[in-house]
């Protein structure tokens, strides 16, 4: 479990250079709890992690009362940053990015990810299950 | 001041395309004007997507900036916010319609509309 999760954090280390301007990726829980983070080299963002999963999720479920099914996805930019953060089941996955960072880029570097989250979320599933005690 | 008659005829040039809605709300969520199927669902669109502009207004500090635009994906739709004055414009979406154009309809209506609700604002 530990190399698993040292290689997702290589893994999403290199996804970080795959777009330019992307800063960091965090997944968390709805609750803001951080699972795994991966930081472009000597970059500190004014964000809070777990700041960032707890308002997409108030967000996201607002989202979801439009009456056009559940959100799947809010991209929000700001003067200097652009966030891109995705509902992956019962995982929250944020890009921080510049805002002159490809938006339509994270969008699909967040899809491409959400086989890997959906790995993530499975293992924890388990593991509250019981199955891997 | 403002001729409400003629801010809805502009939001409904956006009204196309997909485009299901286009509302103009004051940041507590009160409509100001629309262009939508129906009055209940442009007063849904307006309280939630005031909401969600509060929510995400919490990260705006000095170095991150002022929040500029919101773009939503839902299973069935997708929404764009964004800041026009001291005014927030959603236009709400069919899903078949690109974000991109939706974002481009959105500046459109930002570029028309600044001027004449900037001189409104102070009142």
């Amino acid at each position: 479990t530990q190399d698993m999760a040292e290689e997702l954090v290589v893994h999403f280390e290199k996804l970080l250079t795959r777009v330019d301007g992307l800063l960091s990726a965090v997944v968390t829980d709805r609750d803001g709890v951080v699972l795994l983070k991966a930081n472009a080299p000597n970059v500190t963002t004014p964000f809070t992690e777990s700041t960032l999963g707890c308002t997409f999720a108030l967000a996201s479920d607002q989202a979801s009362k439009l009456g056009l099914k559940k959100n799947k996805s809010i991209v929000s930019i700001y003067g200097s940053y652009q966030l891109v953060q995705f509902n992956h089941g019962s995982l929250i996955t944020t890009f921080v990015a510049k805002s002159e960072a490809n938006t339509g880029l994270l969008l699909e570097l967040g899809t491409e990810l959400e086989s890997v989250t959906q790995v993530i979320a499975t293992a924890l599933h388990e593991r509250h299950s019981g199955t891997l005690s | 001041m403002l001729k409400p008659k003629l801010i809805s005829q502009v939001l409904q040039q956006a009204t196309t395309g997909g485009v299901k809605a286009t509302i103009l709300l004051n940041p507590e969520g009160s409509l100001l004007a629309f262009a939508a199927q129906s009055d209940r669902d442009a007063r849904v669109y307006a309280a939630i997507a005031s909401n969600i502009w509060t929510i995400y207004s919490k990260h705006c500090k000095p170095e991150v900036g002022p929040l500029s635009t919101l773009m939503l994906e839902c299973e069935e739709g997708k929404v764009a916010i964004s800041m026009v004055s001291t005014m927030i414009l959603c236009l709400v979406a069919r899903d078949d319609v690109e974000l991109g154009i939706l974002k481009a309809k959105s500046e459109a209506l930002t570029r028309h509309l600044v001027e004449p609700l900037s001189r409104v604002a102070g009142y």
